[in-house]
């Protein structure tokens, strides 16, 4: 291979200088992201040993976050996120922020006040989300490794739909300080990359205890490369049975391919259930509303953020009224009405009470099931990359995305997406590897695993880049 | 639970949010049918407490804070120390 965008950075790092490294980048979004709009702001002299992404919703001091929303167009902040100051430590240069779905909310990255992704292997599909910029750039060679963040799925999702590797780590094992909050019990920082190696290596250098996250765990950072290359003989691999009759012939027939690679590696393959996913939409869109609808009540105009213009406004009340019905898109605003209602007077316990004690039951369901089983199985997504504009106006259609990857958010477990093959039209698809907390070294064994016996990852999409 | 204009409108005013009235129908209609899918979850008995992991405190010992003048940049409108808002009282 010629070209050092196609290699891990852990090979690439050794055959470039950070300059040219850093230079390649740049020329590689230049040329692709009118294109593909994954870049919402490019560093303009980048410094670091290996370029990075990182979704427009962690703070960085050199460059605004926006979290794709009007309401904060023109914020900087005075400080770096905990994951970037140690990513910065250990060599990583941040050539730009990526497009997401306004403030992270939705599956497509249509949801952003600055226009969507565009899928780099076909520019008419969604690169999926709400991390879809930060995928589209990894999986189009623009940088080789991106952070993303996950809350229902929207790190492990786009990296489905877009063929690269996207990995949820167990709530807590990422500090989320500067991470700007959108479901405080569901969010975790995660990481793209086009192979399992790199993520597992990213991993090892932002998880860690962080007294600005009292949410971080003081459990010990385990040593993720360690067993990249064991195998999965004598492993024990639980394929999820719920879900799987709504999957297309396509899907499912791709995802039973993968299962098989895992038997002919000597693993121990059932079937295990786990009936409570049939129930984690519902439960996912009144936990993570809930919480939104307090996490976003701080837009309000006054300390950062866009002021409605005084016009007829001569309130205070007004004021937040105004800039908050200007500021915010129509997503964003959904997910606040819903939230507040559920957790509005009268209300609380039919929704906000029943999703929690249904959410226990899903988490005591998984652990029963990591009782006798190392890693459990699903696809990532029950579908491709679908057409931008198909599902825009139908958000419960949209939620529907999230079935697989919402229950490890739910239950605080890790999982990652590894490319699993190609429909027959060319689009990617995504195979779930979900770990018991704390479990992201056989999370990244099984991944490894798969990723060496298939080599997807080596298939490079030409849709934005015809050189 | 069917949500009609009145009550979007009652739950726009918890939530600090202003709409049109065509935008409050259409956040009636979309929150009736989102409501009507999350409906289905059943209806569990509460499991007894399981205590759980507690949230570790941290020392209460002063740090250097985020500067100042950084933090007031980002604010629409700030002088001598303040931040400047609308009358909050007639």
């Amino acid at each position: 291979m010629s070209d050092v965008l196609d290699l891990p950075f852990t090979e690439a790092r050794e055959q470039v200088s950070p300059a040219e490294y850093l230079a390649e980048s740049l020329r590689a979004i230049e040329r692709q992201n009118a294109a593909l709009n994954a870049f919402l702001r490019v560093s303009d002299s980048p410094r670091g040993a290996f370029p990075l992404a990182v979704k427009d919703n962690i703070v960085t001091t050199e460059m605004p976050t926006t979290c794709a929303s009007r309401i904060l167009e023109s914020f900087r902040s005075p400080f770096d996120a905990t994951v970037i100051a140690r990513l910065r430590a250990a060599g990583a240069g941040i050539v730009g922020k990526t497009n997401l779905d306004e403030f992270a909310m939705g599956s497509s990255t249509e949801h952003s006040a600055f226009g969507p992704t565009r899928n780099p292997w076909d520019t008419t599909r969604v690169a999926g989300g709400s991390s879809g910029g930060s995928a589209a750039a990894v999986a189009a060679r623009m940088v080789p490794a991106a952070l993303g963040s996950d809350t229902g799925g929207s790190v492990r999702q786009p990296a489905a739909l877009c063929g690269v590797v996207g990995v949820k780590p167990t709530y807590g094992r990422v500090s989320r300080y500067g991470l700007v909050a959108f479901a405080s019990s569901l969010d975790q920082i995660g990481t793209f990359t086009k192979t399992v190696g790199e993520s597992a290596e990213l991993l090892g250098v932002i998880a860690g205890r962080d007294p600005f996250d009292s949410t971080s765990s003081a459990e010990p950072v385990d040593d993720y490369v360690a067993d990249l290359e064991r195998g999965v003989r004598g492993l024990r691999v639980g394929v999820i049975s719920e879900g799987l009759d709504k999957l297309s012939a396509e899907v499912r027939r791709n995802f039973d391919d993968a299962a098989g690679v895992f038997r002919r590696g000597g693993a121990v393959v059932d079937d295990v259930h786990v009936p409570s996913i049939t129930h984690s939409i519902a439960i996912y869109y009144v936990v993570a509303n809930a919480e939104a609808s307090a996490n976003l009540a701080r837009f309000d105009g006054i300390r950062y953020g866009r002021r409605a213009a005084a016009g007829g406004h001569t309130s205070l009340q007004e004021t937040y009224f105004a800039s908050r019905g200007e500021g915010f898109g129509a997503e964003v605003k959904r997910r606040i009405m819903l939230g507040t209602f559920a957790l509005s007077s009268g209300y609380y316990d039919a929704y906000y009470g029943r999703a929690q004690r249904v959410r226990q039951k899903l988490r005591d369901e998984l652990a029963e099931a990591f009782r006798t089983h190392d890693v459990l199985l699903t696809p990532t997504s029950p579908e491709p990359a679908f057409r931008i504009g198909e599902k825009v106006d139908d958000p419960l259609t949209m939620y529907l995305n999230d079935i697989f990857t919402a229950p490890a958010n739910l239950a605080g477990v890790p999982a990652m997406s590894v490319p699993s093959g190609f429909t027959a039209e060319g689009m990617p698809l995504g195979l779930q590897i979900t770990a018991p907390h704390f479990g992201e070294r056989v999370m990244f064994r099984a991944g490894a695993f798969f990723e060496k016996e298939t080599g997807y990852w080596k298939r490079r999409p030409r849709a934005s880049d015809r050189r | 639970m069917k949500i009609d204009r009145d009550e979007a409108r009652r739950i726009a005013a918890l939530a600090h949010l202003e709409f049109d009235e065509a935008g409050l129908e259409r956040m009636a209609v979309e929150m009736t049918k989102i409501l009507g899918y999350i409906e289905m979850l059943p209806d569990l008995p509460s499991a007894p407490s399981q205590g759980g992991s507690s949230t570790p405190l941290r020392e209460d010992v002063v740090h250097q804070s985020v500067d100042r003048d950084a933090v007031a940049h980002n604010a629409p409108r700030f002088e001598d120390g303040f931040f400047i808002v609308p009358p909050v009282i007639e």
